[in-house]
């Protein structure tokens, strides 16, 4: 089932396209993999998606639910979840406590209910709190629960981030460049944790320069450069395909007139 | 003792001291001192959370407590309504300014919306100045009746001591509530990355807005209370110096806490009353004290912004952690 429908969107700052028509499909229980070389148009397209940005022309369905012009808070209610790719954690909150606000996308109880300290409110605080620490041990790292996230390891704090967003239960998990500035432990680390996320059932989009991570964790890549989709198939078909290797690469250079 | 007990005692053994003052101090101006330092502590806890808990930053929030203080007085006198009334619309007004300093609040962060607060904190005190039919422009009102609960009417100083030190207690109820539970996480969320938590889908606008008005009910309370106490109001109460008086206190006090700063709401009071509060003190020293008064202020907000950004909270926590970790 196709779960995300991108449709010609397009994103222009000033003179400049930075997304240009970009049509894609993500189908449910699969990785997506959004490469290409820096200032392709990844993280604009990304930002498009979420809510964080509006792109000019273009559609974007999520199960059939027009996501351009929704709010972030939204997008994620709706369903669709991201990281970023300089971490935002709640730097003076424990790493529980950045998993519990991410709760709070379906938690409805009032304002008045927590400031009576209603038992509403109470519960609803218990559940999030069993929430975070499920969500940690399923991340694989509860022993870091009560730590300030100004106090984690990059790597940590990249699962950390991913538990925050699967907090909100979301169907579509968007992470943006969640390998960077990780070492090889760490990364391993990560694709361990990407396939636990994709066996929990939660589609994945991800935007990766680490080739070697985008080969073994993506069912589906699509290649940007310069704004512009060139290429889009399973990674051993992106492997060979030449227009992908001249973006890369910088071969010929006949479309730079 | 361990962190935790004495976490567990601490509100206790405050609660205690707080009450028994009256009956150990018997000096009636010493005990009006410490009234006035629980008026400030009631403005105080709502900057804490507007400012140590959600980070944004009020340089209005005096106007707060006028807008309570005149309403109260305006509803006791002119329309002489019972206390307790005027008491409720002195909270009502002021959250309803605490609405409207929301909206720019909405769109502005740091240095543009401390600038947007401080206009705002202007505009009132020349408006408490200029509207003489209600305010009695700048001889201030005068004839204000003590507050009363019904038909007990709170006078001597022990009442009305305990009077406004019940009022900060119910209020650092609230103030807990909100903190401990959900809305304090939504409220350090944006503290700590507003892109984070709109990605967790916290309500930004929401909880800004909630929190300048549960700030500024606050504050009107503390100014209706300030009003009863005193019996007279004038603008020269609700000044720019007032509100970086109680933005200071704020900061001294710490973010992410309570017990921080309603700490040096108290302390950073009692500095104004040091010739009554120590009674050996040259008359010089301590008239010395008071000019530099707002000197002290400014040095202690620049050692604790250098020393310790995150006030006496946070030095208080991190000495408790740095025992716990192993």
């Amino acid at each position: 089932m196709t779960l995300l429908q991108v449709r010609g969107v397009t994103r222009r700052f000033g003179g400049l396209t930075a997304v240009d028509d970009v049509s894609f499909d993500v189908f449910e229980g699969t990785v997506k993999a959004l490469i290409g070389p820096n200032g392709a148009g990844k993280s604009t397209l990304f930002n498009a998606l979420t809510g964080f940005d509006k792109p000019d022309e273009g559609s974007v369905l999520f199960d059939g639910e027009e996501l351009v012009g929704q709010r972030p808070r939204d997008t994620v209610r709706a369903g669709v979840a991201r990281t970023f790719q300089n971490t935002q954690l709640f730097e003076d909150m424990t790493a529980g406590e950045n998993v519990m606000v991410g709760c709070q996308a379906r938690q409805r109880r009032s304002f008045t209910t927590a400031m009576l300290r209603l038992p509403g409110a109470i519960a609803e605080d218990r559940e999030a709190r069993e929430e975070a620490s499920r969500l940690l041990r399923l991340i694989g790292v509860e022993e870091w629960i009560d730590v300030p996230a100004a106090d984690l390891p990059a790597g940590i704090r990249r699962l950390v981030e991913i538990a925050r967003a699967l907090a909100t239960r979301p169907r579509l998990l968007l992470l943006d460049e969640p390998a960077a500035g990780l070492n090889a432990t760490e990364t391993r680390e990560l694709v361990q944790t990407l396939f636990r996320v994709r066996d929990s059932g939660v589609t994945v989009v991800i935007v990766e320069h680490d080739m070697g991570l985008v080969m073994e964790v993506s069912d589906e890549i699509v290649v940007l450069d310069r704004g512009r989709k060139i290429a889009e198939g399973p990674p051993r078909m992106i492997q060979k395909d030449p227009a992908v290797i001249a973006a890369y690469l910088g071969g010929d250079e006949e479309d730079d007139v | 003792m361990n962190a935790k007990t004495l976490r567990a005692l601490a509100p206790l053994v405050a609660v205690a001291v707080a009450l028994l003052v009256p009956l150990v101090v018997s000096d009636r101006f010493i005990l009006k001192v410490f009234t006035f330092a629980g008026i400030n502590a009631l403005v105080v806890v709502g900057l804490a959370l507007l400012f140590g808990y959600a980070g944004q930053v009020s340089l209005g929030h005096a106007a707060f407590m006028g807008l309570g203080a005149y309403t109260s007085a305006f509803c006791t006198v002119e329309l002489e309504w019972p206390w307790l009334l005027g008491f409720v619309a002195a909270g009502a007004v002021a959250a309803f300014g605490g609405l409207i300093l929301a909206i720019p609040a909405l769109r502005l962060k740091g240095y543009y919306l401390a600038m947007a607060t401080l206009g705002f904190g202007l505009l009132m005190s020349l408006a408490f100045t200029e509207a003489r039919p209600i305010t009695g422009g700048v001889d201030g009102f005068t004839g204000i009746p003590f507050p009363s609960l019904g038909p007990l009417e709170i006078r001597s100083a022990a009442s009305l001591y305990w009077l406004v030190w019940g009022a900060v207690g119910i209020a650092v109820l609230v103030a807990h509530n909100i903190t401990s539970l959900r809305p304090g996480r939504a409220m350090r969320a944006l503290h700590g990355s507003e892109l984070g938590a709109q990605a967790c889908g916290v309500d930004i606008v929401g909880v800004k807005v909630r929190t300048f008005v549960v700030s500024a009910l606050m504050a009107g309370l503390a100014g209706a209370l300030y009003a009863g106490v005193v019996g007279f109001v004038s603008p020269s109460v609700f000044t720019l110096t007032a509100s970086i008086t109680f933005i200071a206190m704020t900061i001294v006090g710490g973010t992410s806490s309570l017990a921080g700063p309603i700490l040096a709401a108290v302390a950073l009071t009692l500095v104004q009353y040091v010739d009554a509060l120590i009674p050996g003190l040259p008359r010089e020293t301590a008239q010395t004290i008071q000019s530099y008064q707002e000197d002290i202020y400014g040095l202690a907000i620049v050692l604790v912004v250098i020393f310790a950004p995150r006030g006496l909270a946070g030095l208080w926590k991190r000495r408790n952690a740095g025992g716990e970790t192993p």
